[in-house]
């Protein structure tokens, strides 16, 4: 870099980049704790009162604006999303794993079809995906509720791990494989002791992004929730449409919250091998 | 002596890349004695690899057999086979440490902790490596995974132990160092070694038996010495050693038999051929001298131009051209030859060999 004012112009780029992808995101956070009750972009005062009143804590402030939805109803969107969440996790990962495994492993005819059929879910817009599904639960009489949500995340999650775990397999030493197995290792030891542990990086992120998909996905499960079985996205969404209420920005923080924890957990496994 | 290993008649095919058929394995027989060090040794895709694969099963043959302590092992998958491998990238398990990777086999065979420990220990020690057990391989060098590889093939205690290029990634002065280790480790152990290997050099250092290979054919099977000395074919002489090489036809000379070439030299060769045979002659650069003033009946001689005088240390190496044009080395001990000093490059010298001393193949 021969001029010290293009290296300035350089970082300049960098910050505004940076605050472009991030403002948004810290105004929300600053928010959740402005205690203007009825413009919320008006900072007034610091308050915990929203996240009080979204776990049912009335105060002064909710009180007096009104804008508590039933707690229950969210923590009970809040519960139908974990359920999903865990339940297609531990199915997609679980089949997805098993998947890449069997495609890493055996050549057989119209292979590259057959990997190009996994990797289809992942491109397909969320929106056919979604119309298909309920076009499909209906005309096979399939109930709407939790139980079509799970089946319709496993239906492209599957493909995330998928995914992921393959590229572990891709960059696994075959031959450690064939080291073991010289070492007198039966099949089923080989698993266990070597390819297991050497894609279980693979596995671990591959549920985690199963896992923050499921909870975050408003599109397909819109399309597939029963009047019961509202997740946590389907009944933000639902708030908004009736008007932006200050709690909604408590719950967006607590969201991101929950977000770091998980992908702090995935370089914690990162790292760690 | 004990046969430990046995392979007979065994053919190997794969389809190739760009269709037709490679046949990588083309009726092998060989045998392998109890104690021995044989080496498998050829040009990349001679076969040799496939045919450690077979032995340690993880290649199937079209036909043939191997046979490993007087028994067929054909559908015997790789785990119970009594061999073990030291692989070429050395395959250690990154996620187990080092004491984890030697004593695989023996967590696998649940052996006792106590007994478990004893052994790991003495398999470290034998590959000097004592104190390093609870380091991952990732914190090791080049040599000390070797070293690992080789504590985690051996901890077993196997019939044979396969070697598959082993020593190819590492620099040359480790190389030789652990060539000599790999030979004296062997004879410590008394477990018969098939080390497969592209450098003729590490195979005549460590080798009872040499076993050439080209195009999943065995080219020879003999000590180093007579690889050396009396190669059977062309490609043996070729590849083992330097040396210039003359093929042609047998005619009669004043003396002893002539070797005629193609484009018209004529060497004297040693007594035996008769008239008429196509022959090739092996010169090797430790057969050739400056010919002296009056050469006696028992020499050989060769007119030729100095190109280059190179010192090597022991040795210097004067690198000559025939009138047809054929190089050829001259290897002389110690700083050189009192007689070239004063010879420039670009004058004439003759060289003399004694003529029973190269090689002769006779092409049948």
């Amino acid at each position: 870099m021969k001029h010290p004012w293009l290296k300035r112009l350089l970082s300049l780029h960098g910050l505004l980049f940076l605050a472009f992808v991030y403002a948004p995101i810290i105004i929300v956070v600053v928010y959740s704790f402005n205690s203007h009750p009825v413009n919320m972009m008006v900072w007034k005062d610091f308050t915990f009162d929203w996240y009080l009143s979204i776990f049912g804590n009335p105060t002064k402030l909710t009180e007096q604006t009104l804008y508590v939805e039933s707690t229950d109803q969210l923590l009970s969107a809040v519960k139908n999303s974990l359920t999903v969440a865990v339940t297609t996790t531990t199915f997609a990962t679980i089949v997805g794993t098993a998947t890449a495994l069997a495609i890493y492993r055996y050549h057989f005819k119209l292979k590259p079809f057959y990997q190009g059929l996994l990797y289809m879910p992942m491109v397909m817009p969320d929106i056919v995906l979604g119309i298909a599904l309920l076009v499909f639960f209906i005309n096979f009489g399939v109930k709407l509720g939790l139980m079509s949500i799970i089946i319709g995340h496993c239906t492209f999650l599957i493909s995330y791990v998928f995914v992921v775990v393959s590229a572990r397999l891709a960059g696994m030493d075959s031959t450690l494989e064939e080291a073991s197995a010289d070492l007198g290792a039966n099949p089923w030891a080989t698993f266990r002791r070597v390819t297991l542990p050497q894609i279980l990086p693979g596995i671990v992120g591959g549920a985690l992004l199963a896992f923050i998909i499921s909870m975050d996905d408003l599109v397909i499960t819109y399309f597939i929730a029963g009047v019961d079985s509202t997740t946590l996205p389907v009944f933000i969404y639902g708030m908004l449409r009736r008007g932006v209420k200050p709690e909604i920005n408590a719950i967006a923080t607590l969201m991101l919250l929950f977000s770091f924890a998980i992908a702090a957990l995935g370089l914690y496994f990162r790292r760690r091998n | 002596m004990d046969s430990i290993a046995e392979v007979r008649e065994a053919v190997k095919r794969f389809p190739a890349p760009e269709g037709g058929v490679i046949t990588a394995l083309d009726d092998i027989s060989l045998n392998i004695q109890q104690g021995q060090f044989m080496t498998l040794l050829g040009p990349s895709g001679c076969g040799k690899t496939t045919l450690l694969r077979a032995i340690s099963g993880f290649e199937d043959l079209d036909s043939g057999e191997v046979r490993i302590a007087g028994e067929s092992v054909a559908g015997v998958p790789p785990y119970r086979r009594p061999v073990n491998t030291v692989f070429q990238n050395y395959a250690l398990f990154p996620h187990l440490s080092v004491s984890g990777n030697v004593g695989y086999g023996l967590d696998l065979a649940r052996v006792s902790k106590t007994e478990r420990e004893q052994r790991v220990g003495e398999a470290l020690e034998r590959v000097n490596l004592s104190g390093f057990d609870r380091r991952k391989p990732a914190q090791l060098s080049g040599g000390q995974q070797q070293r690992v590889a080789l504590a985690r093939a051996i901890i077993n205690q196997p019939k044979l132990l396969l070697l598959d290029e082993p020593l190819s990634a590492l620099d040359r002065n480790l190389r030789q160092s652990m060539q000599l280790e790999l030979k004296s480790l062997q004879h410590d152990l008394g477990i018969c070694f098939l080390f497969v290997t592209h450098d003729q050099e590490e195979a005549l250092t460590m080798s009872d038996q040499v076993v050439v290979l080209d195009h999943g054919r065995i080219e020879q099977i003999g000590p180093p010495e007579e690889l050396y000395h009396q190669p059977a074919t062309r490609f043996v002489a070729g590849f083992i050693g330097d040396g210039t090489l003359f093929s042609g036809t047998i005619e009669n000379g004043a003396e002893d038999p002539i070797l005629v070439t193609e484009d018209g030299l004529r060497i004297s060769v040693g007594i035996g051929p008769s008239v008429g045979t196509k022959a090739t002659l092996i010169i090797r650069p430790e057969h050739l001298n400056i010919a002296p003033q009056e050469p006696d009946n028992s020499l050989g001689i060769l007119d030729a131009v100095l190109e280059q005088s190179v010192f090597q240390g022991a040795t210097r190496q004067y690198v000559c051209k025939l009138a047809n044009g054929t190089s050829i080395s001259v290897s002389v001990a110690g700083s050189g030859d009192e007689a070239l000093s004063n010879v420039n490059p670009g004058d004439p010298i003759r060289l003399a060999y004694r003529r029973n001393t190269p090689h002769l193949i006779l092409e049948s």
